[in-house]
């Protein structure tokens, strides 16, 4: 049972696309790694051939999980605009949910990565006092990333002492 | 020195400071000067032929060292007035540092220990201006030092001292600002008795016995793996024992001040309104004893030098009865009327007693000793959480200090209905923890956190 009524803003679907090209990346990368193995026996390494053959299909096996759960992934994250606080979620094994209140806010970054940015994404982080109650809105348009800091921003001034 | 007076005038430190923050320096030399004339006795250095050079060596470097320590002393000045202290250090390098008075936090006076065997001692001043470092004003004579604090802490407060302080004549009755009242004092046989029950210093033992063991065998790879490891142990044994040994807990006006150390003195000022959470452990040796050991989230009382975040011990060990104490300074108001028994409740009770709320039946095939335990309270100004079976911990957050709920449920939870909700604070490691909670009861709690946070 959820805390609440699922209303959130979910992430743009650019940001799939995102996360789906980084996914493509980081597999390649570890494919090439697992294959190495391979390639020493190839090279005529004494390797024994149940070696050469498991670690890249482990990869293959991991990464192609990894991307039948990214779409579902992606769909868990979100945000909400409330009177008082924002609340942030995502998640899919393990769900989380938390509330950080305007009043609470110290500075709100905007980040971008080189990918985010190519699909014109941007991220928002929340700082308070805590380190641990920090929340982050992933896969926000940069226009409307802009305009929520804003909001933000004011609704955190106007709660502030 | 008149306190209202712009330009004060500047003041130097003691002529010893340079020797105490120097004597190794004269160590050293005087162990090149050995290392390099290893072969001569004692007598060869004062024979005939090499007394003029031994004499001039040690002469010149003499004059060295106190002409050095003569012009640190004399650049080093500093000076009070009614709103900023100033601290300008170095020759050549010059460093003018400064502090508004306003924006003081808390005095800590501290003495290593050349500087204790001379009675002096150093005031670090925690400023609440963004800056990171500390400023220091080292040394004074240790009554200098302590009027001094007491001096700025008012100005700090916003009063003006009744009398006109000086700082040179120590017989002037200084108006007592902190009204100290000594609280607790942890005799040194409790420090190292709660300390041998504790599972690190377990462990250590163990790891020791096996390291002599294996070595009396002769079994020589073990020792040289377990020696670095009994090496870090040694570390933790002695920073824990130094953060506890001498300890005392005092009262002031703003709060609590403790004071500790074997071979430094420190001291702390803690002021209840900076307290952000408060826990009380009970290790699960310490059981049959009463013992407790208290630790807070604190912010900036500067208590790791580096700025980071760090839980403030404010009582490595003791009795309900002093628990009960530190809690009254701390958290004055838990927002029941029968403060001691919720305390007593959040630390040995059991179930639904007293608004607690615990773990319902289903979480108990994953906490099959501690379900009827963990639980959590809420009154009108504190959330209290309880956890454990044999290691007790309870941890004391009070509404306005929250800075944000997270709630969290994994698969295991979302099949047995539960889930699990935490609340931080800043200032420290202390984390309010609603441990496998039914979920409707989490998302209830959840909603009603997040409406306490807006009201405040």
């Amino acid at each position: 049972m959820e805390p609440l009524p699922n209303n959130f803003v979910a992430v743009d679907p650019r940001y799939l696309t995102v996360r789906t090209i980084s996914w493509a990346l980081t597999s390649t990368l570890v494919l090439l790694v697992a294959l190495i193995p391979a390639l020493l026996g190839l090279l005529g390494a004494p390797i024994p051939g149940w070696l050469r053959l498991t670690l890249p299909l482990l990869v293959v096996l991991f990464a192609l999980l990894e991307l039948i759960l990214l779409r579902r992934r992606v769909a868990a994250i979100g945000y909400l605009e409330r009177d008082e606080d924002l609340l942030v979620r995502y998640g899919l094994l393990v769900r989380n949910q938390r509330a950080v209140p305007y009043g609470r806010m110290q500075y709100v970054e905007l980040k971008s990565g080189p990918l985010e940015r190519r699909f014109g994404l941007c991220q928002l982080v929340l700082n308070t006092a805590a380190s641990a109650a920090t929340a982050t809105i992933l896969g926000v348009p940069a226009a409307e990333g802009e305009a929520l800091r804003e909001r933000l921003v004011a609704a955190g001034e106007a709660r502030m002492m | 020195m008149s306190t209202e007076d712009p330009q004060a005038p500047w003041l130097r430190v003691h002529p010893a400071s340079p020797f105490v923050q120097g004597w190794i320096a004269i160590l050293g030399l005087i162990f090149i000067y050995l290392q390099n004339t290893r072969e001569l006795s004692f007598a060869e250095r004062f024979a005939q032929e090499r007394l003029p050079m031994t004499a001039l060596i040690g002469g010149g470097l003499l004059l060295v060292i106190l002409l050095v320590y003569f012009l640190s002393w004399y650049f080093t000045r500093y000076r009070i007035t009614a709103t900023h202290v100033y601290v300008n250090t170095g020759m050549i390098f010059r460093s003018q540092k400064q502090a508004r008075i306003d924006k003081v936090q808390s005095i800590e006076i501290a003495q290593p220990l050349v500087a204790r065997l001379l009675g002096l001692a150093e005031l670090r001043f925690d400023v609440a201006d963004g800056s990171s470092s500390v400023l220091r004003l080292s040394y004074l004579k240790k009554d200098e030092a302590a009027q001094l604090r007491r001096q700025i802490l008012t100005l700090a407060h916003g009063q003006q001292p009744t009398a006109a302080v000086s700082v040179d004549t120590v017989d002037t009755p200084v108006p007592d600002i902190e009204d100290e009242r000594q609280l607790v004092r942890v005799p040194p046989g409790r420090l190292i008795g709660s300390f041998l029950l504790r599972p690190g210093a377990i462990i250590g033992a163990l790891l020791t016995i096996t390291l002599l063991v294996l070595t009396i065998v002769g079994v020589g790879g073990f020792a040289a793996g377990l020696f670095p490891a009994l090496l870090g142990f040694g570390g933790w044994f002695y920073k824990e024992l130094n953060g506890g040994w001498n300890f005392t807990a005092s009262v002031t006006d703003t709060g609590l001040r403790v004071a500790y150390g074997l071979t430094d003195t420190k001291q702390q000022s803690v002021p209840v309104r900076r307290v952000q959470a408060i826990e009380i452990s009970r290790p699960w040796l310490w059981g049959s004893l009463g013992w407790y050991r208290m630790q807070i989230n604190v912010l900036g009382t500067g208590s790791g030098d580096d700025g980071s975040e760090s839980t403030t011990v404010v009582l490595p060990v003791g009795d309900v009865h002093a628990v009960a104490q530190i809690m009254g300074i701390l958290l004055p108001n838990l927002g029941v009327a029968e403060q001691r028994e919720v305390l007593l409740t959040a630390l040995e009770g059991s179930g639904e007693q007293r608004g607690f709320t615990v773990s319902p039946r289903a979480a108990r095939i994953f906490s099959p000793w501690a379900w009827r335990v963990q639980g959590f309270a809420v009154t009108p100004t504190t959330l209290i959480t309880r956890h454990g079976r044999l290691g007790r911990r309870a941890t004391f957050t009070p509404h306005t200090k929250v800075q944000g709920t997270s709630w969290r449920q994994g698969p295991l939870d979302r099949r047995r209905a539960l889930a699990t909700v935490r609340v931080h604070s800043a200032g420290g490691t202390v984390l309010g923890e609603l441990e496998q909670i039914d979920s409707a009861v989490a998302a209830e709690f959840f909603e009603a956190q997040a409406q306490r946070a807006s009201e405040r």
